[in-house]
């Protein structure tokens, strides 16, 4: 094996030593959660450590993973500890919030559109974001959970193409791009909602 | 075309079904645990989950506990998600993929358990959660070794015998699937066990075994 790879895995099992320790160590629920999110950090490491394409392509679910194992364990948290927000009022608000987020998000997703793809997905959200951040949001978010799921189904469906029908290739890739704009747009809309609120 | 390197363990394969260059596999060991998956799968799909009686100690009272309905919705998607995870961790033909459902039938115990309002119910699931985050390090950290070490995670040209797949990965594996499916943590899921709705609970213990049936078959395999 690589003499590099040898000296990064080392300090991987230093740095998972350190911090199962504190792990071992900590008596806070909250904090532990934390530490936990860092020793995933960890794993996310090992597998970099490998650095190669493959490896680049394991990164990305073993990241949605742990983020999806953090929010499960920080919702039974919040449910064991009886936590609850308590009601927001918007930090500030001006006139133009009323007026310009209609225009503002409709020209930017619709450029957002035009670029397509990842770019494009993230043009396309913050005119979202703007949009949910001067507006409610509270009716907004089902329809954004119905459109990622959407996505969602249009991106697996040109991976079958990818995989089954591989001479329709360019096709594929135009349903994954529009599918991945779709969401990309949804998830970093999600930002645009967490002030907290009813339904968040 | 393809021949498992190892028909000692698992036995002959008997289907083949490939995606790409990720090859799920049936073999007769893989296939028993698969239906043994879909039984459990099916049953928690038809199943009208049980009320949960508490008698009070020293006399004939007892309390039958409601179940919102709400709740067992949420219970019961879960609890099919979890046996969907475990099919697809009993198949797998690939060390990555199988991380990743293993991962997933944790996500999903913690998920068929932590929607009680029951103080200790919420405890356990929430200690159950840290261990299986903290069991994702040695179940990557596992493949991506072996990754590092043999180049390749499919477990056809794993099980040969030309490939030397290094203990300490073997190890970080077992481990990280223990950590997922809790199979020998037995002590902390009994306060798991007093969440109401008995076929939905019983998923977390059959997903953990079956998990742990499969890892032992991949790791003497490999």
């Amino acid at each position: 094996m690589d003499m590099t790879y040898t000296v990064g895995l080392s300090v991987v099992a230093l740095a998972l030593v350190i911090g199962f320790t504190a792990i071992v160590r900590e008596r806070d629920d909250l904090h532990r959660i934390l530490l936990t999110d860092l020793a995933e950090v960890v794993s996310l490491v090992l597998i970099a450590l490998v650095a190669t394409d493959l490896a680049e392509a394991l990164i990305l679910p073993g990241l949605v993973v742990g983020i999806s194992e953090l929010m499960a364990v920080s919702e039974v948290y919040i449910a064991k500890e009886g936590l609850q927000a308590p009601p927001a009022e918007p930090a500030f608000h001006i006139e133009v919030m009323d007026s310009a987020p209609g225009i503002l998000a409709l020209i930017l997703v619709a450029y957002g559109i035009v670029l397509s793809g990842f770019t494009g997905g993230a043009v396309a959200a913050v005119g979202a974001v703007f949009y949910f951040m001067c507006r409610g949001h509270a009716e907004q978010f089902e329809l954004i959970e119905t459109v990622s799921g959407y996505a969602w189904a249009i991106w697996i469906g040109s991976f079958f193409i990818f995989m089954f029908l591989p001479q329709y290739w360019f096709f594929a890739v135009m349903m994954a791009g529009g599918a991945i704009l779709l969401k990309v747009m949804a998830k970093m809309s999600l930002v645009g909602t967490m002030r907290g609120g009813s339904d968040v | 075309m393809f021949n498992l390197p190892t028909a000692n363990i698992g036995g002959q394969e008997l289907f083949v079904l490939e995606f790409g260059d990720i090859v799920n596999y049936f073999s007769p060991y893989t296939a028993a645990l698969f239906i043994f998956a879909l039984i459990f799968t099916i049953l928690a799909i038809v199943s009208r989950p049980e009320r949960q009686v508490d008698i009070a100690f020293g006399g004939d009272a007892y309390y039958a506990k409601e179940v919102d309905p709400g709740l067992l919705r949420f219970q019961r998607f879960m609890a099919i998600a979890c046996g969907l995870a475990t099919l697809g961790a009993m198949v797998s033909g690939d060390i990555f993929n199988f991380t990743l459902f293993a991962s997933l039938v944790g996500i999903t115990n913690i998920g068929i358990v932590a929607a009680y309002r029951n103080r200790h119910v919420l405890n356990a699931a929430f200690q159950y959660g840290i261990v299986a985050m903290l069991a994702t390090v040695p179940l990557f950290g596992g493949a991506a070794i072996i990754l590092a070490s043999t180049g390749t995670l499919s477990m056809w040209e794993l099980f040969t015998d030309a490939v030397a797949v290094p203990v300490i990965a073997k190890a970080f594996l077992v481990i990280g699937v223990m950590g997922e499916g809790m199979a020998p943590f037995y002590v902390a899921k009994a306060e798991i066990t007093r969440a109401q709705g008995a076929p939905f609970i019983l998923m977390v213990h059959v997903s953990s075994l079956l998990l742990f049936l499969r890892v032992i078959e991949i790791v003497i395999s490999m």
